[in-house]
């Protein structure tokens, strides 16, 4: 059978001059991507092959440090703690940033200065935020266990209490939700006045118009939302390990933190690599699913 | 028209190429480690580990004289260029103490100059700048164990062969030991080197417990006795005060360069560095765990956890100098660092014995090893040209102001018999403990101790929680420990 060969037409030199600037002129970028991004990513890959102290030379143990995860019961309790927060948070988080983004597109009484106010937590730095909270939460001395003490009423061990330690960083985490509403608010700015006129003239009340035509129209900033919250979520570090440092009784020890031990306490860098590629791995899987089915739950204008 | 040697293109391609090389050549670590200095051979009195033989009688032999502020003679060649000596230390409340000493050690150094960094996380920077290839001419950082056991501390032997300061006789048999690991020297003790072990208690909270300050307790029973009496709720059951924290300060260690309180009180080794096999799993722990879980018990866990996390009283001690916690395991530098931070805290100060086991009343235990300062493979400029730092951080130049500043001492003998414990309550207990302890403990030198210590934490709080049992925890941090010897590469 023969086969046509067509033969790639030969660039022009104006079009080569062109594609020359280009790559010059994205080269910072591209130079600091190839050096500071997919280095480090390949040789934490190699890492996780391998029994790495970060004081002497990797060796390579193939794939040990993925086998051995599976006695390790540190890492199965990670995992379930982890689980609990990403399945919680996400939905959560965007559940509030969204209908707090709802409440404050509507005319209410000073809505740009509870724009700010909503807003303020998410670029607030997180060591502060944690500050805040340590002193609001705390048993000893918080100001509401120091309201209920004066009260002579028993206080609540809102971090220091393993049953209510994750609901607490839980909620300080929908606290922290000013920058998706703030992305919210943007898009349901730009859904069309006139569905809601049509809508309203059709007899549609406000729930309808809510349910049928506000979340659809905002579907594919709810699923950049959750991707986002879901990528966030596995990787949840500063708030639990400023506020609980993983404890009390290693209930808010999740995912990053087991990580980071293992890599900078335990100077196990070849088994911190294969626990960062293994939630590498389950981010993309959730990532897959979430927007396979989006198939089902989010409307595109241009569909 | 002639052609140009090298036109735009080739430049551009050549420039980005260098460019590239010279990225990538900034992303790899320095030389490699140990390229600069010679193996040494072990000094013959060296101990083959530095385990070896603990516990053991208070060490008696008498320092060589020497003058504290004498000059420290060396081998050390005269570096005819000129250089920036890097020292890092760890300890932020260093910082003043540099100020007052580092002209004078300039001095001494000259031609060179000392780039002095106080206050350089252990982890995140030190650890890293070792591990990238770009560590301090000398430093203190804590990972003794990881830098000596994985080739990152240059050994010492034949520097400290030609000093006149830096003599076994000069230093307790305990923190002498304490710069070995298998038998070769790596480590000089300095800066905050004295005795680990003591009970300090605030005798203002004793008394109006209706206590004895005189007799402070002996025993982990009389010490739970004095807990109770001094553990204090308000009428809806919340925490006013506490006895003692077994999580704070020395108490909360397990296994660190400051060695094991636990084992040390109850009596056993948990690790032994000749035959590297773990003994957690023993009676004497299980009675440690069960014993000190009551402690907490008695506080309320939640309780515990919730005073630990307010700023200031979660740190190390904290709490003691709030004035709300009553008793604290703390080693000598204990009153000096109280009396900075909290002088009213410090007139009332008091320490005596730690506690030991009921069988075991009698013992009073002191623990040597503290803190030393390396000489780092890689480092920028040769070891020779870092090593009259070492022996300068045990003169009285240097000693002076860090005593003054912070209330720190090193093991260095001919020091610490000129200091005039007076002004720090409580310290000269702690002087006097090197001559009337009849039981010494230096540190094991575990290669997993960061991670058999975070366990240890793990599992104490399971067994307080009432989620484990004393023995059972024992059990789980024995095969822990033994689980991760093998993952981390040491077993053979």
């Amino acid at each position: 059978m023969a086969v046509a060969i067509t033969k790639a037409p030969r660039m022009s030199r104006a079009r080569r001059h062109e594609l020359f600037y280009g790559l010059l002129f994205a080269s910072p970028w591209l130079v600091g991507f190839v050096l500071w991004t997919i280095f480090p990513v390949l040789s934490s890959l190699y890492y996780s092959f391998t029994r790495y102290d970060l004081l002497q030379p990797p060796v390579f143990i193939g794939l040990t440090n993925y086998t051995n995860l599976l006695t390790d019961d540190d890492f199965f309790l990670v995992i379930q703690n982890t689980l609990w927060w990403v399945i919680l948070s996400s939905p959560i988080g965007v559940a509030s940033a969204f209908l707090m983004a709802v409440l404050l597109n509507t005319k209410i009484f000073a809505r740009s200065a509870f724009r700010a106010i909503f807003f303020f937590p998410s670029i607030v730095p997180v060591i502060v935020v944690s500050s805040v909270w340590a002193f609001v939460l705390n048993i000893q001395y918080g100001a509401i266990n120091a309201t209920l003490r004066a009260l002579e009423l028993q206080t609540i061990p809102f971090l220091s209490s393993p049953e209510y330690a994750k609901p607490t960083l839980l909620l300080i985490h929908t606290w922290m939700q000013g920058g998706a509403m703030v992305i919210f608010l943007a898009t349901l700015q730009d859904v069309p006045r006139e569905l809601y006129d049509a809508a309203t003239i059709d007899g549609a009340g406000s729930w309808n118009r809510f349910w049928s035509i506000t979340i659809p129209m905002c579907s594919p900033v709810i699923l950049f939302n959750m991707v986002m919250a879901f990528i966030g979520g596995f990787q949840n570090f500063a708030l639990p390990w400023l506020l609980t440092q993983g404890g009390p009784n290693r209930s808010t020890e999740f995912f990053s933190i087991y990580l980071y031990r293992n890599a900078f306490q335990y100077l196990r860098m070849g088994k911190a690599s294969a626990l960062a590629w293994i939630m590498f791995m389950v981010i993309i899987t959730f990532t897959v699913i979430l927007f396979r089915s989006s198939a089902r739950w989010v409307y595109y204008r241009s569909e | 028209m002639s052609q140009p040697k090298l036109n735009r293109r080739d430049f551009l391609r050549m420039g980005m190429t260098a460019a590239g090389a010279a990225a990538l050549a900034a992303c790899t670590t320095a030389a490699p480690p140990g390229a600069q200095v010679p193996p040494t051979a072990a000094p013959a009195d060296a101990p083959t580990a530095a385990s070896a033989d603990a516990p053991t009688a208070a060490p008696a032999d008498a320092p060589t004289a020497v003058p504290a502020a004498a000059a420290p003679t060396t081998s050390a060649p005269p570096q005819t260029e000129a250089g920036t000596i890097s020292y890092w230390a760890f300890w932020t409340q260093y910082s003043d103490a540099v100020k007052v000493f580092k002209p004078l050690l300039e001095e001494k150094l000259a031609p060179h100059k000392i780039d002095i960094k106080t206050g350089v996380d252990a982890d995140q920077v030190f650890l890293t700048a070792v591990a990238a290839g770009t560590p301090p001419d000398i430093g203190t950082g804590h990972h003794y164990i990881d830098y000596m056991s994985k080739g990152q501390a240059i050994e010492v032997a034949d520097f400290v062969a030609t000093s006149s300061l830096l003599k076994k006789e000069n230093f307790s048999e305990a923190a002498w030991n304490g710069q070995f690991y298998h038998g070769k020297q790596y480590g000089v003790s300095a800066i905050e080197a004295f005795v680990r072990r003591g009970l300090n208690y605030n005798t203002t909270l004793i008394t109006e417990a209706g206590l004895d300050p005189e007799n402070p307790p002996v025993t982990w029973t009389d010490m739970l006795t004095w807990h109770k009496k001094l553990t204090k709720f308000d009428t809806a059951g919340n925490l006013k005060q506490i006895g003692y924290d077994p999580t704070d300060a020395e108490g909360g260690l397990f296994a660190t360069s400051d060695g094991t309180f636990l084992s040390d009180s109850w009596g056993f080794e948990w690790f032994d560095n000749k035959s590297k096999k773990f003994n957690i799993d023993n009676p004497l722990m299980i009675e440690g765990l069960e014993t000190l879980a009551e402690f907490v018990k008695i506080i309320g866990p939640d309780n515990l956890a919730g005073m630990r996390s307010v700023q200031g009283q979660g740190t190390w001690g904290g709490s003691y100098n709030t004035g709300i916690q009553a008793m604290i395991l703390e080693g000598y530098w204990h009153p000096g660092e109280t009396f900075h931070d909290k002088p009213e805290v410090s007139k009332v100060n008091r320490a005596s014995w730690m506690p030991v086991s009921e069988a075991r009343k009698g013992k009073k235990v002191q623990q040597g090893g503290g803190h030393m300062v390396f000489l780092y493979k890689g480092a920028k400029n040769p070891p020779q040209m870092a090593w009259p730092v070492a022996e300068f951080l045990n003169t009285k130049e240097h000693c002076d102001p860090v005593f003054t500043s912070v209330g720190w001492l090193p093991d260095f003998k001919p020091y610490v018999e000129t200091v005039d414990a007076s002004p720090y309550p409580g310290l000269d207990f702690y002087i006097k403990s090197v001559k009337e302890a009849n039981e010494w403990h230096y540190p094991l030198w575990c290669e997993i101790e960061t991670f058999v210590n975070t366990k240890y934490n793990e599992y104490f709080e399971k067994v307080y929680r009432g989620q484990m049992t004393s023995k059972d925890a024992a059990a789980a941090l024995q095969k822990d420990a033994e689980k991760e010897w093998k993952e981390a590469g040491f077993a053979t």
